[in-house]
């Protein structure tokens, strides 16, 4: 192949999945000038898997995605099909918002905006190569020997680095949905020095809606107030989802075909994700466990696409279809798509620091599932951040770290970078201990600022969010003043909610605090009146205000250590006292902080101690 | 292992301080080299002096060398090696040497024992030597705290051996022992464990919410919360007992003259000291007496005896007394068992119950070996004979009820240290939070508490610390431990 030189670039996007989407939509917004390379240009912004975004967790992510100025939270508003928020009654930082969303719509959608981006190329293109010269990045080739030159590369390969799609005995290289696979990037990335680890995932069958007896099944319908996860739209639901069980049927089917599930017979080799199993799995890890739930999600309003979630699988067509025909109203079910299985490869992300590029190589970023994560919402957020970044750096800017104090997405890349993964990593709540601080519902108070400072987020939507915040802060300052007058709505309304009348009046705010109390209550109470949203979130700072402040004094402990730099270039083989397992660590992983050191594992309370007091000695013996 | 250094943490402090007037800043010099006297303030037939840090060897062969002639790096670790010790003026002693090379040492350090002469005045010339060798006086709790840096010791295990050293009574010395071999980790590694399973089961269910999952209801959180908050209430049940086996219990013994009160003091210290006659306000001076008993070690006050005064030194006596039972944890208050209470007798009980002391009060009915006639006037009591040694045992059994310990077993763990009780009673409380979160709030905020807890157990533990604590807790030691 003879190779020549192409049209130069500042950023070079691999990828245009939901990583390399925001990765590259930050990077032309932020004035650099950015290619996306996508294997086909017809299918940006595919969902392989669930035709939804958000979820536990991911909610969180989609919204924090919004705030800082990202796509994803705006695009499923737009191509919504039907919005619930989950948790609502497990409290207030665990609520979570999950929209189920129109597919194809959802690609049209996304290609419409980066075609409207100023200074983004999409490019088609199979890049073979990440070009690099003294630890830095100058450029990336593709296949047909097109080197183009660039300052700054973000990987955001998804499942189809060295993708391969099992159903059964069947195997063949592949990307998700058929695609092509990208074969030649992944030993060029080892040459590198980039270790990589192969990693498995699967998505279950779909089928034709019309082969579905939908009058047997649970009818799922979305909130009667949809939320949304941006503050620019606002849509109604429009389709309903469905729920329908395993039985034991469908699990002797399973147990008697085992031996033909290339998971159980060794021939994927892949770490799966173990919160996302295949029924295969969940029927031999639970045995005694009488049903599982399948949910089916429609693909878009304009096929007739079932996605049956819950029955993700790796075993033989006709063993699939076996399965899904035992369970109550799919007995006829004709299937339009078969369940697969697929081994990727990706990155051990601890070779990165928090800014998502390469310790080792500098202008080398990455993000998504090439980072050892799973989902379109952690993809996104990481491809924003790596977007950013990337930005930065080409513009010679401080790069930017978002602590895990202030975000989910913060939380997803210092667990990332910090502890590894050894399955892909999914964000659940319980991955924050400051979770009570990071709502979805203060989202835009936490990240916007930023968004506006780098210039994703415009003047206007931020004037709106300043007045929207005032308004907030006001309600509550009213709250506070306002007085409920005793008397027999007020004792009504306690003895209502299991308190003793109390015959006289208190601040509106006292009232709110006690449990079971709602603000609604409250307005009733005091005829005062504002805006829903302000009312609820006015409504979570004060009922928590005890546990709010005792995270924000946790915050403030976590940051005295975050502050504590290690200076970069930090001999810990010279620190007498460490033991050998955290002097290798520390060495591979080079913390920018104590704070980050004590969270890597293999790292124990003495080593941190030892390090404090050689810190705290100006390094020196 | 543990008891090999037992012996070195006694430490002479007043060289120490003249040598070194600075504040306790030791965290700064911990990568120094410093030493300390090993073995007790005293005269003995041997001392032990201990360097460690990276210069430990070369500050030994400053002071000491070998009587072979053999150059003094030759010298083989962990073996013994006898020399003479010099200073600037000259030889002055002969003694051994021991040298412990990194990471093999009890601090995970370069270490040199010498072991001079155990004379006041050569221990003190030999430690001036070592200082002027390039060596700094150890800080209080030095030695253990670079053990437990370099991960020699884990904190439960470092704070056991403070107990080790610190130990004033026998039972107070197992439970230390016992706790420096890791049991005490191991019982609230089983707290964590099971909190971090319910804790797991709320974010399972929080984080799937879709998935068909048994959920766990509130009530069965409830449930086993309450099981894991009364497991870790019964360690820090045991901190009562803890206490008066680690630091003792204040005890007043009060009664009118002549009922035995200094009999029960003589049978309790198994000693004649206080004087015992027949005439009636013999014992005037309160008298305090360290015993142990049945594990627990009292500190016992016998009181001059209650009754209407009538010389002024007896009234001071009498005053004091009552001041005395104040401040007391127990109060055994005698009677003489063999004749009718009289009016004396009504007014300590008076005073007894006037100033709130019935529930720490145990009623003497002494003298029993000469028949008992009078009932008791409070409700805990014990028939006994001083003279005779009866009732011993239940007045044992009476102790441990006042202080709460009478369900701790002799196989309990013991909480005897106050940091680890404080930490313990945090963690209790934070669960005790999440229980109440249950009926007020919501799943997402039990969690929360639940996380708190599991932060404090951490701490108890030492798995989880911050760098104020350590500090705090090494310089708590004895120097030079």
């Amino acid at each position: 192949m003879i190779k020549y030189t192409a049209e130069q670039f500042d950023v070079a996007v691999i990828g245009a999945g939901h990583a390399g989407i925001e990765a590259s939509l930050a990077c032309a917004r932020m004035g650099v000038r950015t290619a996306l390379f996508t294997l086909t240009l017809d299918l940006v912004g595919n969902m392989p898997c669930n035709p939804s975004i958000g979820g536990t967790g991911k909610g969180h992510l989609v919204y924090e995605i919004d705030a800082l100025g990202g796509e994803m939270g705006r695009a499923a508003d737009e191509v919504m099909l039907q919005s619930r928020m989950l948790n609502s009654s497990k409290g207030p930082a665990v609520r979570s918002l999950r929209m189920q969303t129109d597919r194809t719509a959802y690609r049209e959608y996304m290609k419409k905006v980066l075609f409207a981006t100023k200074g983004l190329s999409l490019v088609q293109a199979e890049v073979t190569e990440v070009n690099v010269e003294d630890g830095r990045v100058v450029g990336i080739t593709t296949a047909f020997g097109a080197f183009y030159p660039v300052k700054c590369v973000i990987i955001a390969t998804g499942t189809s680095l060295g993708g391969r799609i099992i159903v059964g005995e069947e195997s063949y290289d592949s990307g998700p949905d058929n695609t092509l696979p990208a074969k030649r990037l992944a030993p060029c990335l080892e040459r590198l020095g980039i270790k990589l680890v192969r990693f498995k995932t699967g998505t279950p069958p779909r089928i034709d809606a019309e082969s579905i007896d939908f009058s047997l099944l649970e009818r799922q319908d979305g909130d009667s107030e949809p939320y949304m996860f941006s503050d620019r739209t606002h849509k109604d639901n429009v389709l309903p989802c469905y729920i329908t069980y395993t039985n034991s049927e469908t699990h002797r089917i399973i147990r008697e075909n085992l031996h033909r599930s290339p998971l159980f017979a060794g021939e994927i080799k892949g770490t799966g994700p173990r919160y996302c199993p295949s029924i295969e799995d969940k029927i031999v890890r639970f045995p005694d466990k009488e049903r599982h739930q399948i949910f089916l999600e429609p693909m878009g309003e304009d096929t007739k696409e079932i996605y049956l979630q819950g029955l993700s699988s790796s075993l033989p067509e006709e063993v699939q279809k076996q399965v899904v025909r035992s369970i109550k109203g799919l007995e006829n079910a004709v299937f339009m798509r078969t369940a697969y299985a697929i081994e990727y490869e990706c990155c051990d992300p601890t070779q990165m620091d928090a800014t998502l590029e390469f310790i080792d190589l500098h202008g080398l970023f990455g993000a998504g599932q090439f980072n050892g994560s799973s989902g379109y919402e952690e993809a996104a957020a990481q491809g924003l951040l790596a977007g950013i970044n990337a930005a930065l750096s080409v513009l010679g800017k401080e790069k930017l770290v978002l602590p895990r104090s202030e975000s989910y997405i913060g939380t997803l890349v210092d667990d990332l970078v910090t502890k590894g993964t050894n399955e892909p990593y999914r964000i659940m709540t319980s991955r924050s201990e400051y979770r009570l601080l990071l709502r979805q519902d203060n989202a835009r108070t936490r990240l916007m600022p930023i968004g506006y400072l780098l210039g994703l987020v415009s003047e206007e939507r931020y004037s709106r969010f300043r007045e929207e915040e005032s308004a907030l802060a006001e309600f509550i300052r009213t709250l506070t003043k306002t007085s409920v007058k005793g008397g027999e709505a007020l004792d009504a309304l306690l003895v209502d909610r299991g308190y003793e009348a109390t015959g006289c009046g208190m601040p509106a705010s006292e009232l709110l605090k006690r449990p079971g109390i709602t603000v609604d209550d409250v307005l009733a109470l005091t005829g005062l009146e504002v805006e829903k949203g302000i009312a609820l979130r006015a409504e979570i700072e004060i009922k928590y205000e005890g546990y709010i402040k005792r995270q924000l004094a946790d915050v403030e402990r976590f940051a005295k250590l975050e502050k504590k730099m290690i200076p970069p270039d930090f001999d810990y083989s010279k620190v007498k006292g460490l033991r050998l397992e955290a002097i290798q660590k520390l060495s591979k992983l080079r913390p920018e902080s104590i704070g980050r050191a004590s969270r890597i594992s293999g790292v124990s309370p003495s080593d941190i101690q030892v390090l404090l007091i050689r810190l705290a000695r100006g390094g020196k013996e | 292992m543990i008891e090999k250094y037992i012996a070195f943490y006694k430490i002479i402090a007043y060289l120490q301080k003249k040598v070194y007037n600075q504040k306790n800043c030791f965290s700064e010099e911990l990568m120094s080299t410093v030493a300390a006297i090993g073995t007790p303030h005293g005269k003995g037939g041997v001392s032990m002096i201990r360097i460690t840090g990276e210069d430990a060897f070369n500050v030994a062969g400053r002071v000491f060398r070998t009587a072979n002639g053999m150059p003094f790096e030759s010298h083989t670790p962990e073996h013994t090696c006898y020399g003479i010790f010099y200073d600037r003026n000259g030889e002055f002693d002969d003694g051994i040497s021991v040298l412990y090379k990194a990471p093999r040492s009890f601090t995970g350090e370069d270490t040199a024992e010498l072991f001079c002469h155990g004379g006041l005045l050569v221990t003190a010339r030999l430690l001036r030597a070592v200082f002027a060798a390039g060596a700094l006086p150890a800080r209080a709790g030095e030695f253990t705290k670079r053990a437990f840096v370099n991960g020699k010791l884990s904190l439960t295990r470092a704070e056991a051996i403070g107990g080790i050293i610190d130990a004033v009574s026998n039972r107070h010395l197992d439970i230390s022992s016992k706790q420096a071999m890791g049991s005490l980790s191991a019982k609230i590694d089983e707290i964590i464990q099971s909190l971090v399973s319910v804790s797991a089961s709320v974010y399972a269910f929080i984080d799937y919410p879709d998935e068909d999952m048994t959920d766990m209801t509130p009530d069965e959180m409830r449930m086993r919360l309450l099981a894991i908050k009364a497991s870790v209430d019964s360690l820090t049940a045991t901190h009562s007992y803890g206490r008066a086996v680690s630091e003792g219990l204040r005890v007043s013994i009060v009664g009118k003259p002549n009922t035995g009160k200094s009999s029960l003091l003589n049978m309790l210290c198994r000693e004649q000291r206080a004087i015992v006659t027949d005439t009636a306000g013999t014992t005037r001076d309160v008298i305090t007496e360290r015993v142990e008993f049945y594990g627990m070690l009292l500190l016992l006050s016998d009181t001059a005896g209650i009754r209407r005064g009538e010389s002024e030194i007896e009234r001071l006596g009498i005053e004091k007394s009552y001041e005395y039972m104040k401040k007391s944890d127990i109060i055994l208050a005698v009677f003489d068992g063999s004749s009718e209470l009289d009016d004396e007798d009504n007014e300590i009980i008076s005073a007894i119950c006037k100033n709130g002391l019935a529930d720490r009060t145990v009623c003497i009915m002494n003298k029993s070996d000469l028949g008992a006639v009078s009932a008791s006037p409070l409700e805990r009591c014990v028939v006994m004979s001083a003279k005779e040694g009866v009732g011993v045992e239940a007045l044992a059994g009476e102790i441990t009820a006042i202080i709460g310990a009478s369900d701790v077993n002799s196989s309990d763990e013991i909480i005897t240290n106050a940091r680890q009780y404080a930490e313990l009673c945090k963690a209790s409380e934070a669960i005790g939070d999440a229980i109440r979160a249950l009926d007020g709030y919501t799943q997402d905020i039990a969690g929360m508490d639940i996380e708190r807890a599991l932060g404090y157990l951490g701490e108890a533990d030492g798995r989880s610390v911050s760098e104020d604590i350590v500090n705090e807790i090494f310089s708590h030691f004895c120097v030079g431990k």
